[in-house]
């Protein structure tokens, strides 16, 4: 019977209409910001001081409340909860009619600030979870934790300013980020190393950009890095990052990190008078770019991340047979095969007079006087000879023809800067007074030796192994 | 049979079903096209509230003339209270500047007195007043959007 089958749907498909409707109002009667408003509103006629004040709290509309901001194109509903942000008597109350910390709020009010500028969070969000964005909610920038908010105050502030009025959180991030030596590796506005990734923007960088597998937590970008600060490769197994850090001195880089930012605010909003240049005198410089891999450079150290060891390079041996131009030229044309990349300026960005001042401060630890010159060039050479002496003596820690010993004991001779940046002379002087704190002994007259003209042929051969075959 | 018996045959010969599902289908298009309704008025604007602080009513005293420039408004404050005076000109809009005999327009000269009343030049109407109010938190919020009538001031404890 056909119109009864038609009646029967039309009945159950009104009443399911009926029902995802009645969903729809009960959503809309109990939501989160309507039930805290109720519990403001109750809250303020109870505790209202006089009878002015209580008609007021009375004549409070409960809705959504929504700050737009024109000039930073942010609309944010939080004050929809967070409804007493701005009111004094709500100092002692609980999340979230708690009044805003501080006296932010008096220099910040939010008509003309919002609330996302500083703390992010998906503004226009009606519900917490939604709004502070955290965890799997794929809200690309959810809400600072408070121990990385000052990372928000530099993107308007300059760090005099921050220091001298309560950010000097981010200020001693920014000083640990130049002292740990992260540009060695990290480019940021073009210059720095290029082993890590450039930080440019890196606070605006989306969830997606963070392999989020192994953080612990929420998966947050906040996370991501703290963690990675403390642990890179706990976080990207295959890292070759090499950080030590002390106490709180992850949480410092963090704050500063979150505030190298992509976007920037309105020339109205900045307040930026006292820009401080950070000193670029050689040690400063070499902390910056250097001491990340190389430490003090007192001692070579066997580094278990690159699987090789890091030379020392201001101890006095090294400085000894060294001179200023081969170091500046290492410096520049870095050491191929080796993580020690480029720093020309075209590599890395930094300007030739500052790999000068680097140099300088390197080589300031110099106390021997110069050795006595080898004079390379008036040795007429035999390559056969030095060949048979090299396979003798030599190849045990540097191997066949130079391609590196057993378990790397001596350093690759095939590698481009012994090859090309490394004059004769040095690698003469380096055979015969041997590098004090590796194991490359002294194989010179009255160690291991070999006579001038012998070291003068095993230097030839050895240079022969740059030769194209 | 009994009375109930019959009762239900009635039912059944009105036809239950069809005046059931009828009945649910007008109720169910009716909440959908209140619902379809709601949607007119919209919570939320984006746009900058017409609402804005200024500040305790102690920050007022007697005697006070405060412009905001970013919001085109003056507030004064005299011996009947508080007012919040536009200082958007009613010609063509440009902002007028305060004098010691009212207020005057830069733009064509229009002139007005210190209640905003026209006294020269092409201005046609009156500069509007402004709606003061004071929040839970006991600071006052103008509201631009809502004009009182000239001569209206306020007092606040």
């Amino acid at each position: 019977m056909h119109s009864r089958f038609y009646l029967s749907l039309l009945l159950i498909s009104s009443l399911v209409l009926m029902m995802f409707i009645g969903m729809g109002v009960y959503r809309e009667m109990t939501s989160e910001w309507k039930t805290y408003q109720t519990e403001y509103k109750n809250m303020l006629v109870r505790n209202a001081e006089d009878d002015a004040a209580r008609k007021r709290a009375e004549k409070l509309e409960i809705g959504l409340r929504q700050n737009y901001v024109a000039s930073l194109n942010k609309s944010d509903r939080c004050m929809s909860c967070h409804i007493g942000v701005e009111n004094p008597y709500m100092a002692k109350a609980d999340q979230p009619f708690t009044l805003h910390s501080g006296d932010y709020i008096e220099n910040h009010p939010v008509d003309k600030f919002g609330c996302t500028i500083c703390h992010y969070g998906q503004g226009r969000a009606t519900n917490k979870k939604e709004a502070h964005g955290k965890g799997h909610t794929h809200w690309d920038y959810p809400i600072i934790p408070t121990k990385y908010i000052q990372s928000a105050c530099a993107k308007c502030h300059d760090y005099k300013m921050l220091q001298e009025e309560g950010a000097e959180l981010v200020v001693k991030g920014e000083k640990l980020f130049r002292e740990k030596g992260c540009r060695g590796c990290h480019k940021l506005n073009g210059v720095g190393g290029d082993l890590g990734k450039a930080l440019d923007g890196i606070g605006s960088k989306p969830r997606a950009y963070y392999a989020m597998k192994h953080v612990v937590g929420e998966h947050t970008a906040y996370n991501w890095i703290k963690q990675h600060f403390d642990d890179p490769r706990a976080i990207v197994p295959t890292s070759e990052m090499r950080v030590f850090m002390e106490e709180d001195e992850s949480d410092l880089l963090t704050t500063y990190i979150f505030s190298i930012r992509e976007e920037e605010m309105p020339s109205k909003y900045r307040f930026l008078k006292n820009i401080v240049t950070p000193p670029r005198d050689g040690e400063s410089l070499y902390k910056m770019f250097c001491v990340a891999c190389h430490g003090s450079g007192k001692i070579s150290v066997y580094d278990e991340i690159f699987d090789r060891t890091i030379p020392a390079i201001t101890n006095p041996p090294f400085l000894r047979s060294a001179d200023n131009k081969t170091i500046k030229n290492i410096v520049m044309e870095g050491r191929g095969g080796t993580q020690m990349t480029s720093w020309k300026t075209t590599a890395s960005g930094l300007k030739e007079e500052d790999v000068d001042k680097i140099v300088e401060y390197v080589a300031s630890s110099r106390t021997y006087e110069r050795p006595e010159p080898f004079n390379y060039l008036e040795f007429q050479t035999n390559i056969d000879s030095g060949m048979r002496l090299y396979n003798n003596r030599c190849s045990y820690c540097h191997g066949k023809e130079g391609k590196g010993g057993n378990r790397q004991l001596g350093i690759n001779l095939k590698n481009s800067t012994v090859q090309q940046v490394l004059d004769p002379e040095f690698l003469a002087l380096t055979i015969r007074d041997g590098r004090e704190g590796t194991p490359m002994p002294s194989f010179g007259g009255d160690g291991l030796g070999l006579s001038d003209q012998n070291i003068a042929d095993v230097v030839a051969y050895v240079k022969t192994f740059g030769k194209k075959k | 049979m009994s009375s109930e018996a019959i009762g239900k045959k009635d039912l059944s010969r009105r036809d239950l079903l069809g005046l059931t599902a009828i009945g649910t289908a007008t109720i169910a298009g009716l909440a959908t096209l209140g619902g379809s309704l709601r949607l007119v008025k919209p919570n939320v604007h984006f746009e900058e509230s017409t609402q804005f602080k200024i500040g305790k009513p102690e920050n007022f005293p007697e005697g006070t003339v405060r412009v905001f420039d970013d919001k085109n408004c003056f507030i004064f404050s005299d011996s009947d209270g508080l007012y919040a005076v536009s200082s958007i000109c009613t010609h063509l809009g440009c902002i007028v500047s305060l004098t010691e005999w009212g207020f005057q327009c830069p733009c064509h000269g229009s002139k007005y007195n210190p209640e905003g009343h026209v006294i020269g030049g092409p201005a046609p109407r009156s500069l509007e007043w402004f709606e003061i109010n004071q929040d839970v938190d006991g600071s006052l919020v103008v509201d631009s959007a809502k004009t009182v009538a000239a001569g209206t001031k306020y007092i606040f404890t």
